[in-house]
């Protein structure tokens, strides 16, 4: 908190909390302070959220990494038995949950939590505690299904039936161990996390945008990210309702998906699939959204047709939900059916090729710095185009008989993800880096970073196209000789090591980076000089993110406030970034205070996981700590009147205390006056 | 960006390359049957019209590095601030969207094809006497191997979808049931009906169609055809558990007489070892006379051994017919091994059952009986064949008795086999 | 969006008045909706796909009840039909908390909140008890698709119901405590959103499950 006159809670390292000031609420004491662990751990700031998740997501990557490099070792050449054939089922499991749903997602949530109340020039997100309990849900739940993998044995209990986990195969009766109990348990926490983070950020985005930030004035990074969200809380209940569904299959006996009780096993696919390619879509559109931003600025020019970008977004968001069982397109639907998908699949490509085309037009007769954060953009719309391309090679049906369950398949959805998601993704950590942290990424190191991946990432998937159109299949463990498969495959994993050396190099980066910056001058609020709110405050950003409120004109309102256009096109400076950005140095800005309470709640759930797997017992311990959790969150209120406040108290104009829910009407125990109303608590998580 | 000429070159070679592998068995890009070459004839102008769009957006990229970088900005120096131009993003709105209703009229046209069935009449001579089948097979799909069912009364196949729970586990008896290998006539239209007894799994003979799912609960229509005689590999290519990888098939496309051979001894139960006749009687007839137990030959005790190890789960006709209610499987059934021998693979597709020179590949039969689940990872004995703990003289018996399971396929077969 | 955008602009127009140039003060908030209804809307929207699901696998498993009970042989639609009333009814004195806390009549308030949480828990009553003979005339949670189908989604709602009559209950304490006031006459309003959602929901799931299962 921006509170200079008071002395910082200094924490030494080991100390188990720091002091609290008693409270008159009585019930417990939270926590203050802005540094040291407890700080980051009790934080309801969006930014710090922000930084955590991509911090854990990358903890993730490893994991995710690490099982990838098992996955191509044991592939290099043809009957290998590095890895069992029931140890691989894992393995490719694991894989793809953790890197879809413990690493993109998640790093796609950092920039949003991070970057959309800044780029709408707002002090935080609408519920800044329940910002820290979707980080911490989607954390625990994340070492909850990472935890299968140690839990009764290394490698014997993790789950074994592919990500897209299909229907009878999940059964107890076919995958006997409790692994796919922990897939189901496990996506459902992070799904809740999902939904308050969705519910939140739409919030966020509709209701606090600063004075004059109309939708259509927002960045097309916040535009996606805003589209991610609805796509989020439409598409998990219905994973939700699948995984319910296979849990009391298998926890309970129930008959949704057993075909020896008469059930249908496309019920899964439909359901899965009807989540899964929104799903898709979640994981592209933040990358597209950041390369949006991206480009405009290293080519000095703005985004070309901002009004189609964000519309050709919408679109995708709205097209996305109807092309669900192009997934299925083998599994025996009617042919009414997978004529009508494999038609609407087409038509899904329209809007995504108008922005590719939209990028590359925003680079026309623009001036082009081809620094790491651009080449990782342009490296999108390349990459990402020969993933659309195959897509659409699949989106014809009967090409897709041949292909779907190949390693066509394979190479496809990784230059989607790793090609779109992925690289985008890189593009915006060096590009806002200054921002959250105050220092650039070494551009050398950077490029390496940016080579080897490119690189080694063509290496690896490139040759699955020819693998898969020569007959390889999916998901198998091993293949014999014979069949044409060993050079390409031998390249491929090649290619994952090189793959893996440029992300180490990123990592080494940063602590290179960190190292040097302390030589360089401060990076300043706006060192690329570029376009959005968020580089109108001081880097890293302050805790209270901006000064005072920003009145917006225009798209791009930073740029213009540096920048005039004459009649004739020319541009001239009429001030610096530095002048326009706001100090950040503003004190006894009311912000929301930490606490406890997100994460106690988000711990009770693996517990409760746990318990209905293992030991109804360790429900009852998990259903306390949500309570507790609950009950705690009822009776804090949201803003903390007596901490964190410096000279003067801006309380009385404050009373848009933003975690407010009904249910906690209840307990509302106003701290003062009518004037602050903090009415505050979670719906206990549904299921 | 040279770089990024890499993926290119890699991309350009994917037709090449697939094409023209000489071991690509299973290579989507070398149609043998009608169905395949439809889709190869629609597929192939799409790959370059991908092609040429890639190379055009690369293209530009490129020409933008060549043409705009700079390496540092320098003050006022900006270009015009485009902010859209309406014509143009029509265009690329409108021309995509061509590309792909053409693509897609082109699609519609070919799925109503691939969908489409014809009634067609190849005379069989059973025993009895002559019916005119319309080819239909019944592919049933178990962890982790395929069964294949050939009905020649087509009113059977009216039955199939009759029962509660899974279909599949209580099909109607079947002229001939035969496993791992689905033997077709040359040039006619085989209609398969794909279902499953257990997980879901997907039938794909690359070089005569697409794939199609095999659903427990479902029975998914689909076809095939071949042009010429021949062995055409596939593979399961739908995760159903431990040895997915493990699945595979052949199809083996015969020319319509040597088609009806193979039905004729098919059709035909299996063979007795020459001296086990009497005991065989008994054991059929379970009436409790002593027969003693025939251990001159080793295919006789062979055959003994099979009818105290695997009769509880295989099938012989003419053996355990009379006493057989499926196998202790999950799936409830176990390969029909009337005919073992005149099939050139075992054990769902993954081994060959003879030598290149035409003999009994012994090797590979004992070490499957010896230790299966070194061979198939398994998750036995509910899912895949255990380890029955055979001593090794009953393995080279059951050997023997597998081996006068026949008729023994044609050298040309053999020869074409060769899966590992 | 389109609407948003115009409401957007209708919000920035009247904040331009009262504008005090403070970042953060958003109440109540760029669309003119506060956080928290907005937030409410959301999750409602969420819900509607999370009961989309399970009525579609409901009406998929519908007609399969294997050798067990089928629909039409053990729904008893007048029970049924009089505990929807009573579901139904709690929407109206919901309307009437609402209507009673925005004239700022506590006594009201509490009396209403506490009918629509009992009416809530008479629906819940007749659940449980159908839930029991249905049961006992061998309809358990196993017994066929249609069962578990039936269950899943009809307990869902059922324990959505507890949750609302637990949001109630909430309110009806703050109230006794003098902490709901006339100016969180919103709080109700959100409460009652949620309350008129689940409302809606039962009409479907009576319509869907029950009524088709008669054929009526």
């Amino acid at each position: 908190m921006a509170i200079t006159e008071e002395p910082p809670l200094e924490l030494e390292a080991g100390d188990p909390l720091p002091e609290y000031a008693e409270q008159p609420l009585g019930v417990l004491t939270r926590p203050s302070g802005n540094t040291g662990i407890a700080s980051w751990l009790f934080t309801v700031d969006h930014k710090r959220i922000g930084i955590m998740y991509g911090v854990f997501a990358m903890f993730f990557f490893l994991i995710g990494g690490l099982e990838a490099l098992a996955i191509r070792i044991q592939l290099a050449v043809p009957g290998n038995d590095f890895l069992s054939a029931e140890t691989y089922n894992q393995v490719f499991t694991t894989h793809g949950v953790t890197m879809i749903f413990l690493v993109i997602m998640p790093l796609a949530a950092a920039f949003a939590n991070y970057l959309i109340p800044l780029q709408i020039g707002a002090r935080d997100v609408a519920f800044p505690r329940m910002n820290a309990l979707s980080l911490w849900v989607w954390f625990f739940g994340g070492l909850f299904l990472c935890s299968s993998v140690i839990i009764g044995g290394w490698w014997e209990n993790a789950p074994d039936g592919g990500w897209f986990n299909y229907a009878p195969n999940h059964g107890v009766a076919f995958s006997p161990s409790k692994g796919i109990d922990f897939y189901a348990i496990g996506l459902q926490i992070t799904g809740i996390g999902s939904l308050v983070s969705a519910v939140n950020l739409i919030v966020t985005c509709l209701n606090m945008r600063a004075k004059g930030m109309t939708l259509f004035r927002m960045p097309v990074l916040t535009w996606m990210l805003l589209i991610t969200q609805f796509l989020l809380l439409f598409a998990v209940p219905v994973i939700t309702v699948a995984l319910f569904f296979l849990m009391f299959d298998r926890l309970y006996d129930a008959n949704f998906f057993n075909p020896d009780a008469g059930s249908d096993p496309l019920l899964w696919q439909h359901l899965f699939w009807i989540f899964g390619h929104p799903e898709v879509y979640i994981l592209i559109l933040p990358s597209f959204g950041i390369i949006s931003e991206v480009i405009p600025v290293f080519s000095r020019k703005p985004i070309f047709g901002y009004k189609v970008m964000v519309f050709s977004g919408i679109a995708i968001g709205f097209m996305g939900w109807g092309v669900w069982a192009h997934h299925m397109f083998v599994s025996g639907l009617g042919p009414i059916s997978v004529t009508a998908f494999s038609m609407s699949t087409m038509l899904i490509a329209v809007p995504t090729g108008v922005k590719i085309f939209n990028w590359l037009a925003t680079m026309l007769g623009g001036r082009l710095k081809f620094n790491t954060a651009m080449l990782f953009a342009v490296g999108v719309v390349s990459m990402f185009t020969i993933g659309g391309l195959s897509g659409v090679t699949h989106a014809v049906a009967p090409a897709d008989t041949q292909q779907t369950d190949t390693y066509y398949i394979v190479a496809h959805f990784h230059y989607v993800i790793f090609g779109g998601a992925l690289l985008g993704i890189f593009a915006g950590f060096y590009f806002w880096w200054p921002k959250a942290f105050g220092y650039k990424l070494n551009e050398r190191w950077g490029k390496w970073n940016f080579w080897l991946q490119i690189v080694g990432f063509n290496l690896t998937f490139g040759p699955m196209h020819i693998l898969g159109l020569q007959g390889m299949s999916r998901r198998i463990d091993t293949y014999s000789e014979g069949f044409g498969f060993e050079l390409w495959n031998l390249v491929a994993s090649v290619g994952a090591f090189v793959i893996f050396l440029g992300v180490l190099i990123f990592v080494i980066n940063i602590f290179v980076s960190q190292r040097q910056a302390k030589h360089l001058p401060p990076v300043g609020p706006d060192p690329w000089d570029a376009r959005g709110l968020e580089w109108m405050t001081a880097s890293p950003t302050p805790e209270h993110n901006f000064d005072e409120e920003i009145e917006v004109q225009q798209v791009d309102e930073f740029w213009f406030r540096k920048y005039d256009i004459d009649d004739d096109g020319t541009v001239h400076r009429i001030a610096t970034g530095d002048e326009v950005a706001q100090p950040g140095t503003a004190t006894g800005v009311h912000l929301p205070a930490p606490s406890y309470w997100p994460m106690v709640l988000a711990a009770g759930l693996p517990f409760i996981g746990y318990g209905l797997i293992y030991n109804l017992w360790l429900c009852v311990l998990g259903g306390l700590l949500v309570a507790a959790g609950s009950f705690g969150w009822v009776f804090e209120p949201a803003d903390d009147p007596d901490a964190h406040h410096g000279g003067h108290d801006d309380h009385g104009d404050h009373d848009d205390d933003p975690d407010t829910d009904p249910e906690a009407a209840a307990a509302l125990d106003a701290p003062e006056g009518a004037d602050d109303v903090a009415i505050e608590s979670e719906e206990a998580p549904v299921g | 960006m040279r770089r990024l000429r890499l993926p290119a070159a890699l991309l350009s070679v994917v037709a090449f390359v697939a094409g023209c592998a000489d071991d690509a068995e299973l290579d989507t890009l070398k149609p043998e049957g009608e169905y395949s070459e439809q889709i190869d004839n629609l597929i192939d102008p799409i790959f370059i019209v991908a092609f040429l769009v890639f190379f055009l957006i690369l293209g530009l990229t490129l020409f933008m590095w060549a043409k705009y970088r700079v390496t540092e900005y320098e003050e006022g120096d900006w270009p015009e601030q485009v902010h859209g131009k309406t014509s143009w993003e029509i265009g690329w709105t409108f021309i995509p969207f061509a590309i792909m209703a053409a693509i897609g009229a082109f699609t519609w046209i070919l799925l109503s094809d691939l969908n489409a069935t014809e009634a067609n009449a190849l005379p069989i001579q059973t025993a009895e006497g002559e019916v005119m089948w319309d080819p239909h097979v019944v592919v049933v799909g178990q962890q982790w191997w395929w069964e294949y069912r050939y009905y020649f009364d087509a009113d059977k196949l009216e039955e199939l979808d009759d029962a509660n729970g899974n279909p599949a586990k209580d099909l109607p008896p079947a002229d001939i049931v035969t496993a791992g290998q689905l033997v077709m006539p040359i040039g006619e239209e085989v209609e398969l009906t794909i279902t499953s007894r257990d997980v879901i799994h997907s039938h794909w003979i690359p070089a005569l169609n697409g794939k199609r799912d095999a659903v427990p609960g479902r029975f998914s229509p689909w076809k095939i055809q071949a042009n010429d005689p021949g062995l055409y590999f596939g593979q399961c290519t739908e995760f159903c558990g431990l040895s997915h990888s493990r699945m595979r098939m052949q199809a083996v496309a015969l020319t319509p007489e040597d088609f009806q051979e193979w039905v004729t001894a098919q059709l035909a139960d299996a063979e007795t070892p020459p001296g086990a006749e009497a005991w065989l009687e008994a054991y059929r007839a379970a009436d409790g006379s002593e027969v003693e137990a025939p251990e001159a030959t080793g295919a006789q005790r062979g055959l003994v051994a099979f009818t105290q190890n695997c009769a509880s789960c295989h099938l012989v006709q003419g053996v355990n017919d009379l006493t057989y209610d499926g196998a202790t499987q999950v799936s409830g059934a176990a390969p029909n091994l009337t005919h073992f021998a005149s099939r050139t693979t075992l054990a769902g597709g993954i081994l060959d059952l003879y030598n290149p020179d035409g003999t009994l590949n012994r090797n590979n039969l004992e070490s499957w009986l010896r230790n299966p689940e070194a061979i198939k990872a398994n998750a036995a004995p509910e899912r895949g064949m255990p380890n029955l703990g055979l001593s090794e003289e009953t393995i080279d018996d059951l050997v023997d008795y597998l081996e006068t399971l026949g008729p023994r396929p044609s050298d040309e077969m053999i020869a074409a086999t060769q899966v590992d | 969006m389109v609407d948003s955008e115009v409401l957007d602009e209708q919000a920035v127009e009247a904040a331009d008045a009262s504008h005090s140039a403070k970042v953060g003060d958003h109440q109540p908030g760029s669309t003119g909706i506060s956080n928290q209804k907005l937030a409410m809307w959301a999750f409602l929207g969420s819900e509607c796909l999370l009961f989309g699901g399970l009525i579609s696998g409901y009406l998929l498993y519908r007609n399969n009840n294997q050798d067990g009970p089928a629909a039409a042989e053990i729904f008893d639609i007048p029970f049924t039909s009089v505990s929807s009333f009573v579901l139904l009814m709690s929407s109206l004195t919901m309307v009437l908390a609402l209507s009673a806390i925005t004239r700022g009549d506590h006594p009201r308030t509490r009396l209403w909140i506490l009918t629509t949480a009992l009416l809530g828990a008479v629906f819940i009553g007749g659940q449980v008890y159908e839930f029991t003979s249905f049961y006992r005339e061998g309809l358990g949670y196993t017994t066929s698709p249609f069962s578990s189908a039936f269950f899943t989604l009809t307990g869902f709602h059922g324990v959505h119901v507890s949750m609302g009559i637990v949001m109630l209950m909430s309110l009806y304490f703050s109230s006794v405590r003098g902490k709901l006031k006339t100016e969180n006459a919103e709080t109700v309003e959100i409460v009652g959103l949620y309350w008129h959602f689940v409302d809606v929901v039962w009409i479907f799931i009576f319509t869907v499950v029950y009524l088709m299962a008669k054929g009526i």
